[in-house]
């Protein structure tokens, strides 16, 4: 990737000795750039699929919401796991990609007609937007934000656009796509037969480069190889018992809420309200699920305590009643989070006391927190005081 | 030259999902700053990181062991790329478990890993040579 033969890069007089620039080095051609591109658009496929995953299940819309599937309790560990890794491992197939192809930037005469300039227009659109989503959300699971937009809403909107400009960018080059596509195509075989051992030096090079930034980050949500994450701004065995959290007690203004002032209320159609020892006099489940958080890192915990299900049906609840659940924290977003009727009376779905056998921390949501299968981390809404059974 | 109708429709359901984009994002209230950000990326990339790692290249790769070397750069290049936000971020995180890691360290010992593997590739690479060539 490195070592291409930049004549000139002095962008001076137009069509001067230095400009268009030269460059003598080799790779710069159709089949190294189809090589890397079809890795690429499977790293964007995965990306963008589970990326509408996770939009879907974080902001979905009305006529989704009440039907969102609370199985398989692994889905959102799975798929926002999916997503960082995907986006991460198209950093390196992105730069590789884009330095194949970085020629064409300096193509002349620069527009040859319509067709050629719309078609330019869209390579611009496809390459702004590709850097920009994976330099943003990159940065995001650093939780660094330094741009003046608000993060969610524009990395979703941009997602579409590279999403579109990739198909279309697909069916403007499909002939050259496929005039490259193997090693045996007519246009691989038109191409310097001694360039052959340089690409496929290339290409390894570039495998190990995504096998190196997957391996060093993917523990964050794949455990198995939680001992070789050094580069994830997370660590699954870091954190308050051993899990990590994202808004601290303190950040959300709780502090340590005193057990005997704490009150859970469950509103509906027969409204009552528990202490914390009645709450923990009423028959405990244990389950094992996952907290997922959408910037990527996840970890697997025990947790025991009361189902929603039998709090709602205390309260006399419909069996497809949706619900919604109010934390007592007085700072921050998602405060307040709704379930489906899939999630509410999903046996898995807990309000949780204790996790790993150990009461709760502050930081963890102490004295009661939600835990429900297959939801995004921000909304297993924690220092939960009140449910609200919806319909 | 021959346009299928396949390929139309592929072109025209991908200027679909880029109107799908646009629309979404003419509701942003600071689309200025999204702009900037969109054009500051391509001028990042063309301007500033595609002329450095040809530069590198051209100065770096070259001699006989063009390939490991290569790949050794490429290799090191992405590691310290996907490394610069949690090397960089500036300010103290939200808690403690967030970038909890000595990040400095580790990225230092992911580039002696790339050091030491592409040293024992090219020192295996001469070793398979000398026996192919004995001397006579």
């Amino acid at each position: 990737m490195f070592h291409s033969g930049l004549a000139a890069a002095v962008m001076g007089r137009m069509k001067s000795r230095f400009f268009p620039p030269v460059f003598k080095g080799g790779l710069h051609d159709a089949r190294t750039a189809t090589s890397i591109g079809r890795w690429l658009g499977l790293a964007f496929v995965v990306c963008f699929v589970t990326g509408l995953i996770s939009h879907v299940l974080q902001h979905p819309p009305e006529w989704l919401a009440d039907d969102l599937p609370s199985r398989p309790a692994w889905g959102y560990r799975l798929t926002q796991g999916l997503h960082v890794a995907s986006g991460i491992a198209a950093i390196p197939l992105l730069l590789a990609k884009l330095w194949t192809v970085y020629p064409r930037l300096f193509a002349w005469p620069p527009v040859r007609s319509v067709r050629h300039a719309l078609e330019r227009v869209s390579v611009a659109v496809l390459v702004a937007a590709a850097v920009f989503e994976v330099a943003t959300g990159l940065l995001n699971t650093a939780q660094w934000y330094p741009w003046p937009f608000s993060f969610v809403p524009v990395h979703y909107a941009v997602a579409w656009l590279v999403a579109g400009s990739l198909v279309l960018h697909i069916a403007v080059k499909a002939p050259e796509i496929r005039a490259h596509w193997s090693r045996r195509s007519p246009g691989t075989l038109a191409l310097p037969e001694e360039d052959g051992p340089s690409r496929r030096s290339l290409l390894a090079a570039v495998a190990g480069a995504v096998g190196a930034v997957t391996v060093t980050t993917v523990g964050q949500s794949f455990t198995p190889l939680k001992d070789l994450t050094l580069l994830a701004p997370r660590h699954p065995d870091h954190g308050p018992q051993g899990l990590p959290v994202n808004r601290t007690a303190d950040a959300a203004g709780v502090g340590l809420i005193p057990a005997e002032r704490y009150r859970l209320t469950v509103a509906g159609p027969r409204p009552y309200t528990l202490t914390l020892d009645e709450l923990r006099g009423l028959p405990q489940h244990e389950v094992e699920l996952p907290i997922a958080c959408v910037e990527g890192w996840s970890k697997s915990a025990h947790w025991t305590g009361v189902r929603v299900m039998d709090l709602l049906e205390r309260a006399g609840a419909l069996p497809h009643a949706r619900v919604r659940v109010v934390s007592l924290q007085t700072r921050g977003g998602y405060r307040v989070s709704e379930m489906g009727h899939e999630h509410a009376h999903d046996p898995l779905t807990l309000l949780a006391l204790r996790l790993n056998g150990e009461e709760l921390s502050p930081d963890h949501g102490y004295p009661v927190r939600l835990i429900a299968p297959n939801r995004p981390g921000v909304l297993q809404t924690k220092w939960v005081g009140r449910l609200e059974v919806l319909s | 030259m021959r346009t299928s109708v396949t390929r139309v429709l592929t072109g025209a359901a991908g200027l679909a999902l880029m109107g799908v984009g646009a629309s979404l994002l003419l509701d942003v209230p600071d689309l200025t700053g999204v702009v900037v950000w969109l054009g500051g990326a391509v001028v990042l990339h063309d301007a500033l990181i595609a002329p450095l790692v040809l530069l590198i290249g051209l100065v770096l790769v070259r001699g006989g062991a063009r390939g490991p070397v290569r790949g050794a750069l490429l290799v090191a290049g992405a590691l310290t790329a996907v490394a610069l936000p949690v090397l960089l971020r500036p300010g103290k995180p939200a808690n403690s478990s967030v970038l909890p890691l000595d990040y400095p360290r580790n990225w230092l010992l992911t580039l002696v890993a790339v050091a030491t593997v592409t040293a024992l590739v090219l020192a295996a690479r001469r070793t398979r040579r000398s026996r192919r060539r004995p001397p006579s």
